[in-house]
């Protein structure tokens, strides 16, 4: 994986803080993968990917406004970094070189 | 606000995500599930609950959990049990060295516990009063025209009164007797009781609780009485409580006292000693003489909230009872002080008037010799410790190179110590419990050690860490500054400062056991002179009888029919025991007396009889004669010959009391006092014996059945009363109980002292002799004989301990010159003495180290050379 080593969650979490921009913090990243996705995502898994993805410098945060909906506590607005964007331009470029390496006979099913 | 908006996640899942969540991530997490919560609770409280708990517990995984810290950059726990390891291990292997060690720690902290004990009950006595600190005890100086002031606690019974009406600063003023014997019966019940009289502010001044009665109203009644628990068992058996209120009890056959209650029994920590109180009214309306401020009579003990003010009172006081004697014949030059009533115990002496001492000399010395005997304990270990750090310096180096610091290897020196003396002292608790019972028979305490308080635990923790630390102290300094590579070549040299150290160290050792050696040899030689004195009288084979009941008033009879006993040489009645005797009067007149000169002069009351049953002898002159009338004719002793200034005294009159006569002889100089203090100027006057308190019987040796033939006859004239006797040579040498009681101690610890120090020394001896068994082996190869060897391996501590013993000298001849000046008659401080505790000390020491270079000698040199 060389040295952008991304797991699925994480490119997804990476891209959904992407797509969020401003806004990206817990829940709404945690809310929108799952109506963008249609799949669960727990909060504890969230927060440990996040955490992964921030050590390894592709976020980076900073606390936001504290709501009285969250208990007087501080959001914490996740951004991608330029090092998190070229990882994520990496994986993209590699699964393109890999679409492109397909040969058409893989995908023709008829022979079978 | 929170609940303004209803959000209130379930507390029990908060707190623990609060407890395991790190502390970078817990805000923004606790604000994601609150808002998730708050979302969720808009539809359903109970799911959202639910699902909250699910949150956190899905939280629960690494990346969320801090990190666990306990032994982060730290690893003390592994280390102390490391240091426990090594710690047992080295303590196992080298078996010899550890016993010494750990016997010389046990028997010093032993000794220094059992001292410290007797220390600490001598320094509790009196401690129990709630009031304690307010109370002040009345002492009279009385001057004498020699310059001299004794000091008395009996007071004329007016300066009570005075104090109580007219000093606004003193709470309340109790009058307290001397221990006095009566005869108290009820129903069969008959028996002598020691109690004292008493004023009704007695009760309540001093913390003397009663079990039965009112202790505010129980002293008020002239007639009423209050007994101990003892002696309420004693008369009314176990039913007392329900008995002894409101009997009546017959005292001295003569009047009726009530029960008016009693009190608990008072305990050996108070030296107000008695078993019944009486108010003291009824005293002083029998007896009448103690109206007179010229008289003293009863102690008098007072409070004074106020500390400041007790200088005031003091100095208010001070010539009340010379400012109301004006014109009294039987006044002197007299002061009262004050003395704080905690302190009389401990400070008991008075040397012209003022407070020098007493038994608090015995409790500092037996303190210092406690911590001395720690002190020699807490050395022998160092020294030890020390000298064999070669054995160890492979481990100190190992530990160094992989890291250790300086401060983890005192630690674990330090760690050591402390492991060493816990075992130490759990062995002395054992020995101390085990040996209490014979050390209270050699003292003649009740101590104990309470284990269930938790003060107790607290000392013997606070001992353990103490010895520990102290002993620990210098081989922790000492150790981690070897050097590494050195270390671990095992050819360790230490510096030279540190053998200098551990020579200087044996050398303190052994100068406080000579120290200690010599003081007992004072001490003893002191008590022999004392006990071995002559004392002017022949106090072997003298009986003393109290004569009781109307005894007295028959007297002639009495010494008839005593004298009819083939073993009694003689018998002559007495106004007290001559060898403690304290009577006296300052209205004596001679010729050529300065008028306003006051003089105190003790006087005798006796009988024709009483120098030759005493066995005085006298100067010049003769004794009383039977045959003449001698009773207005006076013998007086050197001291008052010298004080009245005659230079032929005989014939020459004399006056004191009403009585007018001459002087007809002069007695030698006997003691009257104990040793401390100077013989007293004494007249001897046998004009009326009958009111004398004791007989003088003079027997021959082989005394069993002579003493039961004097019971018979004493029942037989006075059978209601006991017979109540003591040998003067014994009581004597009770008096100085104190000073035997010290000296005895003074004696175990002195020889414990030097034991454990030879431990150390044999130690160190057997250390040296290891260390150099090579060069033994090639001298013997090259034909050194055993004594060569045993000189040169004796030769370094003989001259440490040659050096202690100079040290001791100067130290030893102060102390010991500064206790032998209490005395008046004191043994002198010979070099003899001294000579003893060198001899001793250095004839133990050598021993010791010969023992063991004897070894080192006679060892075949192929045994100490095959190896390498």
């Amino acid at each position: 994986m060389g040295k952008y080593s991304l797991g699925e969650f994480e490119e997804v979490l990476l891209l959904t803080v992407a797509v969020l921009y401003e806004d990206a913090y817990g829940i709404a990243i945690k809310e929108d993968i799952e109506t963008r996705l249609k799949r669960k995502v727990s909060v504890g898994a969230m927060r440990t990917g996040l955490k992964r993805l921030e050590k390894k410098g592709f976020l980076e945060s900073e606390f936001g406004e504290a709501t009285a909906i969250r208990g007087g506590k501080r959001k914490r607005y996740f951004k991608v970094t330029v090092y998190g964007k070229n990882a994520l331009e990496k994986v993209m470029e590699e699964r393109q070189n890999l679409w492109k390496a397909i040969p058409d006979m893989s995908f023709d099913f008829k022979f079978i | 606000m929170r609940s303004s908006l209803g959000i209130n996640p379930p507390k029990i899942p908060l707190r623990l995500l609060k407890w395991f969540c790190s502390p970078d991530l817990i805000e923004d997490v606790e604000g994601d599930i609150s808002e998730l919560f708050a979302q969720r609770s808009a539809k359903s409280k109970v799911k959202a609950k639910l699902l909250f708990t699910l949150d956190v517990l899905f939280l629960f995984r690494p990346g969320i959990i801090k990190n666990i810290q306990i032994n982060k950059g730290s690893n003390q726990l592994d280390m102390i049990s490391n240091y426990i390891k090594i710690a047992i291990r080295n303590a196992l292997r080298y078996k010899g060295y550890t016993s010494i060690n750990l016997l010389g720690l046990v028997v010093g902290i032993t000794s220094s516990v059992l001292i410290l004990l007797w220390v600490q009950d001598e320094v509790s006595i009196d401690k129990f009063h709630e009031n304690g600190d307010q109370i002040y005890k009345v002492f009279r100086n009385m001057k004498q025209s020699n310059g001299l002031v004794s000091t008395t606690a009996t007071n004329p019974k007016p300066l009570g009164d005075l104090l109580r009406e007219e000093y606004s600063e003193i709470n309340s003023v109790a009058s307290v007797s001397w221990l006095m014997d009566m005869r108290f019966d009820w129903a069969e019940q008959s028996s002598e009781e020691a109690g004292r009289f008493a004023s009704p502010e007695f009760l309540n001044m001093f913390s003397f609780p009663l079990l039965v009665g009112d202790k505010n109203t129980a002293l008020d009644e002239i007639n009423s009485v209050l007994i101990s628990k003892t002696m309420a068992q004693k008369y009314f058996g176990d039913n007392w409580r329900d008995m002894a209120l409101g009997e009546i009890l017959k005292l001295d056959e003569s009047i009726d006292v009530l029960v008016m209650g009693v009190f608990e029994d008072i305990g050996a920590n108070s030296t107000l000693d008695f078993d019944w109180l009486i108010p003291a009214e009824g005293y002083y309306n029998a007896n009448k003489w103690v109206e007179d401020w010229g008289n003293g009579s009863f102690h008098i003990y007072i409070t004074i909230p106020e500390e400041a003010k007790v200088s005031i009172v003091g100095e208010r006081m001070l010539s009340e009872i010379k400012d109301h004697t004006q014109g009294n014949p039987s006044a002197g030059d007299e002061e009262s002080i004050l003395q704080k009533f905690e302190d009389t115990y401990l400070y008991s002496n008075f040397v012209n008037g003022v407070i020098s001492g007493g038994r608090i000399d015995y409790v500092r010395i037996m303190t210092v010799v406690a911590i001395f005997i720690l002190l020699v304990a807490c050395i022998n270990f160092m020294n030890l410790t020390t000298a064999r750090a070669s054995r160890r310096s492979k481990e100190i180096g190992l530990r160094k190179v992989m890291g250790a610091g300086k401060k983890s290897l005192s630690t674990q020196f330090f760690f050591e110590a402390i492991l060493m003396t816990t075992v130490a002292v759990a062995l002395s608790v054992l020995a101390v419990t085990l040996l209490l019972p014979s050390f209270n028979v050699l003292v003649n305490k009740a101590l104990s050690i309470d284990y269930t308080q938790f003060q107790t635990w607290i000392y013997i923790v606070g001992l353990t860490l103490t010895v520990g630390l102290l002993s620990g102290s210098y081989p922790a300094i000492l150790l981690p500054t070897l050097n590494i590579i050195q270390s671990i070549k095992g050819g360790l040299k230490q510096p030279s400062f540190a053998s200098y150290f551990r020579r200087g160290l044996v050398i303190f050792q052994f100068a406080i056991s000579t120290l200690l050696i010599l003081g007992t040899a004072v001490v003893y030689k002191q008590i022999d002179y004392v006990l071995n004195k002559d004392l002017g009288l022949d106090k072997e084979n003298l009986v003393a009888i109290t004569m009781e009941g109307d005894l007295a008033s028959r007297l002639e009879t009495y010494k008839t029919e005593l004298l009819r006993l083939p073993e009694v040489k003689s018998v002559s009645a007495v106004s007290g025991n001559p060898i403690s005797y304290g009577r006296s009067t300052s209205s004596a007149n001679w010729e050529g007396k300065n008028p306003s000169d006051g003089y105190e002069v003790n006087v005798l009351i006796s009988d024709e009889d009483f120098i030759k049953t005493a066995g005085m002898e006298m100067l010049v002159g003769r004794d009383f004669s039977a045959q003449l009338t001698d009773s207005t004719n006076f013998i007086i002793n050197e001291v008052a010959a010298a004080l009245m200034g005659f230079d032929d005294p005989l014939n020459k009159d004399l006056s004191f009391w009403g009585l007018n006569g001459k002087i007809v002889g002069v007695v030698k100089n006997f003691h009257m006092q104990n040793l401390y203090e100077p013989i007293a100027p004494l007249i001897i006057t046998c004009y009326d014996p009958s009111g004398s308190p004791l007989l003088l019987v003079r027997i021959e040796d082989n005394t069993g059945a002579v003493l039961q033939s004097i019971e018979q006859i004493t029942k037989e004239l006075n059978p209601t009363f006991d017979f109540n006797y003591q040998f003067i040579d014994q009581a004597y040498a009770e008096s100085y109980e104190n000073e035997q009681t010290v000296s005895a101690l003074a004696n175990i610890f002195a020889v414990i002292s030097i034991l454990i120090s030879c431990l150390g020394l044999f130690g160190l001896a057997s250390y040296s002799a290891e260390q150099r068994s090579k060069e033994i082996g090639v001298r013997k190869v090259h034909g050194a004989s055993v004594v060569q060897i045993l000189l040169l391996l004796s030769k370094d501590y003989s001259k440490l301990i040659l050096l202690s013993f100079i040290l001791a000298i100067p130290v030893g001849y102060y102390v010991t010159q500064n206790w032998l000046n209490n005395f008046e008659f004191r043994t002198s401080l010979d070099p003899f003495v001294f000579l003893i505790a060198g001899v001793v000390t250095f004839g133990v020491g050598v021993l010791t180290v010969s023992l063991k270079s004897y070894h080192a000698a006679t060892i075949n040199p192929v045994s100490s050379l095959k190896e390498e």
